[in-house]
């Protein structure tokens, strides 16, 4: 019924994965190959470009907190970006801006990655 | 009396067949010599009919003999041998006697009469049995011919009689018994029945067909030969002379002709075996797939049947996974070697084969000796089911011929017998797996129904109402009221991030906690930090809670509360909406110091007729058949334009208005809505 697409590509040593359609319980696993494909491959800076979500349920956001950690513990981060305003309305209401960086273009979140850490 | 006792049928032959020969003693002991013609023509009727009672009778009782022509052939084989036996010994007591002088005493004519009710008994049963042979195994209705040759026996019977009135009169009597012989002849070659006869029987059959037709040859000989014997039976009845002989010449004919057929018949013998057990063993899969439920059970009879069918030294069966490819069943071949050759064959699960194909092992790997067996040619079938490959069938040869046509089309027929199977046990698989989440969703659904409180506590200032719609698979919905102390009512409103029975347990859980911590903690914002505290153990880290939790004063309407991720709540005053979203991030998001530090308490001071309403998000998210959301706005706009109706008519309005909106699309998450109702003391 509900279509997910999942794209993984990097842009200089930061991951972006371009999510498509319904991120929910039954598609969440797709994501998840996803992920840990990168920490396999110990790629832990991660852009994930919302340009194309539709919708995004609970079990959705879980896949981000079941990451993010492991991430951070290795200098890295999940950021987000080219999020639309239904679907950053989701996040913003269980609070996740006050723990995650969101971005309105993906370059800059990948810059964020690369550069100097001064913040 | 006695004719109207004669009834034309085989169904009390037996008893008319018994009266006729009692009958037929008597006259032969008031009438020893019957050379009038009336006389003789009496004889010859009762005769006659003597025998086509037995005949009718015997024909009955012989139908349910047919499934084994063998052994009605021994049977004929011991008449045979017994009449041939009791006219040999005829003869040679009957020549060692006075030389053909017979004394037509008592004792003697009794002897010849039990003698000719025996022989009458030997060669209708005889008769009868070439019959029953006849007609087995015939397609089309070959009773036309039979019955022909059956009227030409009766004639040859009768048309001995004619040699009393006139002794010239002998070429009717002929004519009538060469044409018998001819139907005879053409009658004889309808044995189909021993094609199907395994190659076992067919050495028996032929072994006992070539004695057979000598003996009746011989008995033959004898009739006709020998004096005593000619003139101890044709003084007795010509016809029944006649007719012996005639069955000993058809004896003699058929074997020699079943002989000669089942000779030929042997070189294909094996084949026509093998051909028999194929259709034997796929009636016995078909037979098991709708049975046996269990694939690898079914598996190991498809190899083991596959080798012998294909004549082939191993069968294997592997099936398509999604990390490549499972062997399922081996048959006298190693799991190691079948899996290294079904691997080399089909790669790394890249390659396939859309149809059955036969390979040449040893042009394909040459001399690489990989694996223990050196196979000389293997023969894969695909296991297609709607178009989709789900698996092979192997098979293969280690020496001898390449896989012939037969031996491919078997293949294919076991090939695809498995895939019907595999279809099976995959849709049983399913169907369990399906009924074990049904039965999942009810634990879920039940748990789920014990927390929810089974009643509002509401008082004649605060009224309350709650309403649950859970979703088929149980959503995580949770909200429940505490009674603090006298003036003061907690409640919370929660939703469990994931769906069915982990949703139900983490909700349980978090009842708990809300419970035990609400009577410890009064400030809202600081429950639930230490709910958060609590969980932080105890949550994987991928689910979380969003709640809403508060405390009103039920006597001054005083209301507090804070909100961790949860759906806005809506104050509705004077017919205007007001969301209220204090910061706060969900539950189980975060453990450090960022979540209470992101929690804002909201404290609010009810007026008359206000009215606040908190929900989980199955109202907003509530979807249409275009995928669109009902939204905060809609929802929103129903509670304003029905603020001054009481709690119940607006929970119901809502309801009305998200059914009709999402109502080609199933509910998929729970909906609750909780509205209370401040009434201010006059």
């Amino acid at each position: 019924m509900a279509e997910f697409n999942v794209n993984l590509r990097g842009v200089g040593s930061v991951s972006v994965i371009d999510v498509k359609g319904y991120l929910d319980a039954h598609t969440a696993p797709e994501l998840e190959n996803v992920f840990n494909r990168l920490l396999d491959q110990k790629q832990y800076q991660v852009v994930v470009n919302f340009d194309d979500l539709k919708y995004i349920s609970s079990a959705g956001l879980g896949v981000f907190m079941a990451y993010v950690e492991t991430m951070r513990e290795n200098e890295g981060d999940i950021k987000f970006s080219n999020m639309k305003e239904n679907v950053y309305n989701i996040f913003d209401l269980l609070g996740f801006p006050i723990l995650y960086e969101f971005f309105k273009e993906e370059n800059e979140a990948i810059k964020k990655f690369s550069g100097p850490e001064q913040s | 009396m006695i004719k109207t006792n004669f009834k034309f049928s085989g169904v009390r032959g037996l008893e008319n067949a018994i009266l006729l020969s009692i009958f037929l003693f008597l006259f032969n002991l008031i009438f020893p010599v019957h050379d009038v013609f009336v006389l003789a023509l009496i004889h010859e009727g009762i005769v006659f009919f003597t025998i086509y009672f037995l005949y009718n009778y015997l024909h009955q009782s012989l139908v349910n003999k047919l499934d084994a022509p063998l052994s009605l052939v021994l049977n004929i084989g011991i008449l045979g041998a017994l009449l041939f036996f009791i006219l040999s010994i005829a003869n040679s007591a009957y020549e060692a006697d006075i030389n053909g002088k017979i004394s037509f005493n008592f004792f003697n004519s009794l002897l010849s009469i039990l003698l000719i009710f025996l022989f009458i008994a030997s060669i209708v049963y005889i008769f009868t049995s070439f019959r029953e042979l006849f007609f087995l195994r015939q397609k089309k209705d070959p009773s036309t011919y039979f019955n022909t040759m059956l009227v030409f026996f009766a004639l040859s019977f009768f048309s001995n009689i004619l040699l009393l009135i006139d002794p010239n009169l002998d070429y009717p009597h002929s004519a009538f018994y060469v044409v018998s012989i001819v139907l005879i002849c053409l009658n004889s070659i309808r044995v189909a029945w021993i094609a199907f006869l395994t190659k076992k029987q067919k050495y028996y059959l032929l072994g006992l067909s070539i004695i057979l037709s000598i003996v009746f040859g011989l008995a033959f000989s004898l009739l006709i030969d020998s004096k005593i014997v000619r003139q101890m039976i044709y003084t007795f009845s010509p016809g029944l002379h006649t007719v012996f002989s005639l069955v000993m010449i058809y004896g003699t004919i058929y074997f020699g002709v079943i002989f000669f057929i089942t000779l030929f018949h042997l070189p294909t013998a094996e084949a026509f075996d093998r051909k028999a057990q194929e259709v034997a063993s796929m009636m016995d899969i078909t037979k098991l797939i709708t049975q046996v439920f269990d694939f690898k059970e079914l598996a190991d009879t498809i190899t083991t049947m596959t080798t012998q069918a294909c004549n082939s030294d191993s069968a294997w069966l592997v099936t398509n996974t999604n990390n490549g490819i499972e062997l399922n069943s081996v048959h006298k071949i190693g799991y190691v070697d079948a899996n290294a050759v079904s691997n080399r064959l089909l790669g790394s699960g890249d390659a396939s084969f859309e149809q059955i194909e036969v390979i040449d092992y040893d042009s394909l790997f040459g001399d690489k000796k990989f694996v223990e067996h050196h196979f000389h040619s293997v023969a894969v079938a695909p296991l297609t089911m709607h178009g989709k490959i789900n698996g092979y069938l192997f098979t293969a040869r280690t020496r001898g011929n390449s896989f012939d046509t037969e031996d491919r089309k078997s293949l294919q027929a076991f090939a695809y017998y498995a895939a019907v199977a595999l279809e099976n046990a995959m849709l049983i698989k399913e169907s369990i797996e399906k009924e074990r989440l049904e039965k999942e969703l009810d634990v879920a659904r039940d748990i789920q129904r014990k927390i929810l409180p089974a009643v509002v506590p509401s008082t004649p200032q605060l009224a309350i109402s709650a309403l649950f719609v859970p979703a088929f698979e149980v959503g995580g919905d949770y909200y429940d009221f505490f009674e603090l102390d006298e003036d003061n009512l907690g409640f919370v409103v929660a939703d469990v991030s994931g769906k069915g029975i982990s949703a139900a347990f983490i909700m349980a859980e978090v009842k708990g906690i809300f419970e035990s911590l609400s009577k410890i903690v009064q400030k809202p914002s600081e429950l639930l930090t230490k709910v958060n505290g609590v969980l932080k153990g105890n949550l994987q880290r991928r689910d979380f809670v969003t709640a809403v939790y508060g405390v009103i004063n039920k006597k001054t309407g005083k209301m507090n509360f804070s909100r961790a991720g949860h759906t806005p709540s809506v104050l509705c005053r004077e017919g205007k909406v007001e969301r209220l979203q204090p910061p706060g991030i969900g539950l189980g998001l975060d453990f450090t110091n960022s979540f209470s530090n992101s929690l804002k308490e909201m404290e609010i001071q009810l007026k008359n007729n206000d009215i606040v309403v908190c929900y989980s998000d199955g109202i907003p998210e509530a979807k249409n058949s275009l995928g669109e959301d009902f939204g905060y706005e809609k929802f929103e706009q129903i509670i304003s334009d029905n603020c001054g109706k009481n709690l119940d008519e607006i929970s119901n309005l809502v309801m009305q208005d998200l059914s009709l909106f999402s109502k080609d699309h199933p509910q998929h998450d729970d909906i609750t809505l909780v509205l209370f109702k401040w009434k201010q003391k006059q």
